[in-house]
């Protein structure tokens, strides 16, 4: 016990951060991979905030130094099988009725 | 910064840090490394990590087997695991002619020492699980091949050539290079310049734009290369998988998820970097069509690199005939990762002197021009 | 440690409950109530460790309820890694916990958390000989990876629709649906997209005030007008996933119950709302230590109470408003903590009995298999004045807007300390990105009224880009006066 945790997907701690930042690793993108904070299940949904948080403080409050790393898809992980299908449906719009 | 230097190497990509980290351990130190992003912004941060010995030519097969080597000591030289596993690499062959390609390879892989073996497509099914036999004819699989994590291999080499006393310097970019005559003089940076006469350009996709700033013009070609991972887990894939018709290959990464791409021919030579919904539904389709079960894995993250491609597949190594002291390590196309350790290490001791290495004549820049270029046609991804 | 309950609904709550049925977890028998999420129905039946954490072997257990952690995650009819508190639950399911040796209960392999007390350094672990960093591999690879992989026969695949429409709006909460109200009522046809099966967002919370009117009424109201507007399609239940802009054409993908969406618009909205942090403080993530909208959306909208009392943490207007929503409902508060040292309390705060710790902010939290109490201290020390006993915690932590799928598209997103990563809009929620707008909490929206009018303004922008209209200028003019 007696952590704190920074990404609860990876088990990322506080500690882990202070000591990335302690090896040179002081921009978010490199943050992220050397932790491996934000890479998890969550894709950082949890944690990115804090951690750029803690890395414009220790840049004496530079909100520059904590632009968000590059996003990429997806939001939340999804079945290779929701991707799998044929090339096309139709182009028409569904009406779906008793969907509000 | 250092406001001098002995030989400036632009790129902290995995092969600018690869010749840092060896001429260091040669004791030649008076060398800066001039990186534009953080360590792995270029491909060296964005690949798939395999390691194969399974090519088609015998040169290829030496410097990979060497690479595999260098691999194994890699994370107790550096303090950092790279997790270089050894699952094997598993080709399919969908077509005679692949399948007399995987053939004609093995026979000269297995006179060169690497265990590969032709097996059937059922008993591919044991190395694979899961993997569906219908319409491959031929496998070639190879025990000792394997994948890494790329970050660490980048990061541990950049620790130990500082450690040596090289100077790593990163979000530095390099715009402009002043030479007198045929001399290099000076590299600027945005951060302010370096006297040096003698420069590397280890800058992957960028090799083409730096190249420029000397007047020499290269073949390369940058090509957006996309990549996924899927949700980690526990592990039940040891080999990477490489499906010979389309380009697709796919692992398993130390921390459980299946990483992989797959080619596209559609794709245009670009610098571009933003994912596609194109590459993910092919990867799915592709994924799906090798491994059925795979289905039900979930999607986690995709994300894009740059292939940096020259017109033979080959990798641009040695001097140019404009500028002295220039010296080209790029053109890896998919396959820098593997290469770096050797060609590091190679090109290490030949610009010290303390060997000669034919490779540095054989793949200049003059060989375009000179007529003489043998393909690698064993590429994928 | 008092056992879970579930407490009486009020008639206005949107949140679903069917009829009682039997489940298999762990090999058991377990009761539920059908439509509800598996995750509620699991705490409700006083499970309280979920999982295990990838490295240390922590207890996991739900923390958000709103699919953005990994706290509840499970493996559910021979599928890994489902996220518990997205699942409805179903007669019949068979749930099994992920992770640890013998099990997820008692778990060996929890001896690691505290041998590496201070930290284990997975980067250099016995990397001092190359046989030793082999080893290392093979220890690694043995504890590597989420659920084991899924043995769940795979079904066809989705079948994909591809779709042209003027305009989409990601996000059904308050700025997403005004934003579509607007966009209706101008005649426009919009798609909203909307990850949860209920639509509403924030106005769901017990939490949520809107100009005096509770958020569910103010829900009903708005979900009302909405449905009278022939143009907007409401897809609920299908999360968009990514927004592609390397083509001409922006592409959203969405993944629906049945089908997989690209589509195509000329104008995208994104109100995608803001995520719950972790509050940070030592064991953080113990079980029983939630989000403020994920106890608002367990105890005041499914009404399951694992734990009591419940201790509050936080002094924005919303946690506030959660500490008196539960003292309305006759939950026992074991004390509301303040940073601030008199903030302005809700009515029902001031008059009933509810221990105040002002000027104090929570140092850890202490239990083994979930919260049994928390240490405090005042602002700026480091060893605690004060220990309360406590059954649940809901801990607030800095915002963190929901940049992402604006970022995927390559609009500019800035840092501010005060509110996390925010879209950059301007004043009519245009983002850099010529077709695409922001608008709520994700574009930095701090109050529900606010993100109402960014809604409004975004809605009626978007409006105007697809087509001019003087009326709709005039309009927007007016509620940016
Ligand atoms: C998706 C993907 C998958 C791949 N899979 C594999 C694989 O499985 N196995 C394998 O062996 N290879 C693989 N590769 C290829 C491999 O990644 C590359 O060949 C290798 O990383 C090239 O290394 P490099 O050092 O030449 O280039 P890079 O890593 O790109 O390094 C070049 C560096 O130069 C820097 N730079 C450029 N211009 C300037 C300037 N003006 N000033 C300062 N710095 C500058 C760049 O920022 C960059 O970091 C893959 C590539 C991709 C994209
Ligand atoms: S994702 Fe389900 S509790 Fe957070």
């Amino acid at each position: 016990m007696g952590k704190t945790i920074v990404c609860q997907c990876e088990d990322v701690t506080q500690g882990d951060l202070e000591d990335a930042f302690e090896q040179g690793f002081r921009d978010l993108e490199s943050l992220k991979r050397y932790t491996g904070l934000a890479t998890g299940l969550c894709q950082g949904k949890c944690c990115i905030a804090h951690a750029a948080r803690f890395l414009a403080a220790l840049k004496g409050g530079d909100e520059a130094a904590a632009d968000p790393p590059r996003t990429r898809p997806l939001l939340q992980p999804t079945p290779i099988s929701c991707f799998a299908g044929p090339e096309e449906l139709s182009a028409s719009p569904a009406s779906r009725e008793g969907q509000k | 910064m250092r406001d001098r230097a002995d030989l400036v190497i632009i790129g902290g990509g995995v092969v600018g840090l690869s010749l840092a980290y060896h001429l260091a351990r040669l004791g030649f130190t008076d060398v800066v490394v001039l990186e534009q992003g953080y360590l792995c912004f270029g491909a060296s941060g964005r690949n798939g990590g395999g390691v194969r010995q399974q090519w088609s030519t015998e040169e290829n097969i030496q410097l990979m087997k060497e690479s595999v080597q260098m691999f194994r000591r890699l994370s107790s030289e550096t303090g950092y695991n790279v997790w270089f596993r050894q699952g094997g690499y598993l080709f399919l062959a969908r077509d005679a002619a692949s399948a007399q390609g995987l053939e004609a390879n093995v026979k000269l892989q297995n006179r060169c020492g690497v265990p590969t073996r032709l097996i059937s497509p059922a008993e591919a099914q044991r190395v694979v699980p899961g993997l569906a036999p219908a319409g491959i004819q031929v496998c070639a699989y190879n025990p000792t091949d394997g994948v890494l994590f790329p970050f660490p291999a980048v990061w541990g080499m950049a620790r130990a050539a500082t450690q040596l006393g090289v100077a790593v310097e990163t979000f530095t970019r390099v715009t402009a290079i002043e030479a007198r005559g045929r001399q290099i003089v000076k590299v600027v940076t945005d951060r302010g310049a370096i006297a040096t006469n003698r420069v590397v350009n280890a800058a992957g996709a960028w090799s083409v734009q730096v190249a420029r700033l000397l007047g020499v013009e290269l073949p390369n070609k940058p090509y957006r290369h996309e990549i996924l991972i899927s949700e980690p887990l526990k592990p039940f894939l040891d080999p990477m998988v490489s499906d010979l018709s389309d380009g697709t290959y796919f692992s398993q990464t130390m921390r459980g998820e299946i990483c992989g791409g797959v080619s596209d021919p559609a794709e245009p030579s670009s610098m571009e970097t933003r994912s596609s919904l194109r590459f993910l539904e092919r990867m799915c389709r592709a994924m799906v069509r090798v491994v059925p079960t795979l289905a039900n894995v979930r999607v986690m993250r995709q994300w894009a690199g740059f292939y940096d491609e020259t017109p033979d597949g080959q990798p641009i190594l040695g001097r140019v005939d404009e500028v002295d002291g220039f010296i080209q390590l790029h053109g890896f196309g998919g396959h820098g990762m593997m290469l770096a350790p050797i060609v590091g290490k190679l090109a290490a001791e030949w610009i010290l002197r303390k060997a000669d290495h034919a490779l540095f004549q054989r793949y200049d820049l003059g060989r375009f021009k000179r007529g003489e270029v043998q393909k690698e046609t064993f590429s994928i991804g | 440690m008092a056992r879970a309950r579930r407490l009486d609904r009020s008639s206005d709550n949107p949140y679903p409950h069917g009829e009682q049925v039997e489940f298999q977890y762990e090999g058991r028998p377990m009761l539920g109530q059908a439509g509800e999420p598996l995750a509620v129905a699991l705490l409700a039946g006083g499970v309280r460790i979920f999982g295990r954490s990838i490295k240390y072997h922590r207890p996991r257990s739900p923390f958000c309820l709103h699919g953005h952690c990994s706290g509840c995650l499970l493996r559910v009819d021979g599928l890994p890694n489902v996220r518990s508190c997205r699942t409805a639950l179903r007669a019949g399911m068979q749930v099994e916990r992920q992770l640890g040796w013998p099990g997820s209960g008692r778990d060996l392999f929890r001896t690691l958390d505290w041998v590496y007390g201070e930290r284990l350094d997975h980067h250099s672990l016995l990397t001092s000989s190359g046989t030793l960093a082999r080893m290392a591999m093979g220890f690694v690879r043995k504890m590597a990876g989420f659920g084991h992989p899924p043995t769940a026969e795979p079904g066809p695949p989705a079948p994909k629709r591809r779709m042209s429409v003027p305009a989409v709006v990601i996000g059904a909460g308050l700025a997403g649906l005004h934003a579509a109200v607007e966009l209706g009522q101008a005649g426009h046809r919009v798609v909203v997209l909307e990850a949860e099966e209920l639509a509403g967002g924030r106005l769901c919370d017990a939490s949520c005030k809107l100009a005096g009117a509770t958020g569910w009424a103010a829900r009903r109201e708005l979900l009302s007008r909405l449905s009278a507007l022939p143009g907007v399609e409401l897809r609920l239940g299908t999360p968009a996933l990514a927004v592609y802009g390397d083509q001409a054409v922006l592409q959203v993908l969405a993944a629906g119950p049945d089908e997989t969406l690209a589509l195509e618009p000329q104008r995208l909205v994104v109100a995608t709302g803001a995520y719950a942090p972790l509050p940070q403080f030592e064991d953080n993530d113990l079980p029983g230590v939630l989000g403020p909208r994920a106890l608002d959306r367990l105890v005041c909208g499914h009404g399951v109470l694992p734990g009591e009392p419940v201790l509050i943490a936080g002094d924005a207007q919303e946690t506030l408003e959660l500490a008196a929503a539960l003292v309305e409902r006759g939950i026992a508060l074991a004390g509301l903590v303040t940073d601030r040292p008199e903030p302005e309390l809700p009515a029902q705060l001031r008059t009933a009995k509810v221990p105040r710790v002002a000027g104090h902010r929570i140092l850890r939290a202490r239990g083994g298999r979930w919260v049994q109490r928390v240490e405090l201290a005042p602002a700026g020390r480091e060893t605690p004045d004060l220990v309360l006993d406590c059954g649940l915690v809901a801990a607030e932590a800095p915002a963190a807007p929901a940049f992402e799928l604006a970022h995927h598209a390559g609009c500019r997103v800035v840092f501010r300390s005060a509110l996390g990563h925010l879209v950059q809009t301007d004043a009519e929620g245009h983002t850099s990105h010529g077709q695409v707008l922001a608008a709520g909490h994700c574009a930095g929206a701090g109050s529900a009224e606010e993100a109402r009018l960014q809604g409004q303004r975004a809605g009626l922008a978007c409006a105007l880009g697809l087509k001019d209209e003087p009326g709709l200028r005039q309009r927007l003019a007016a509620l940016k006066a």
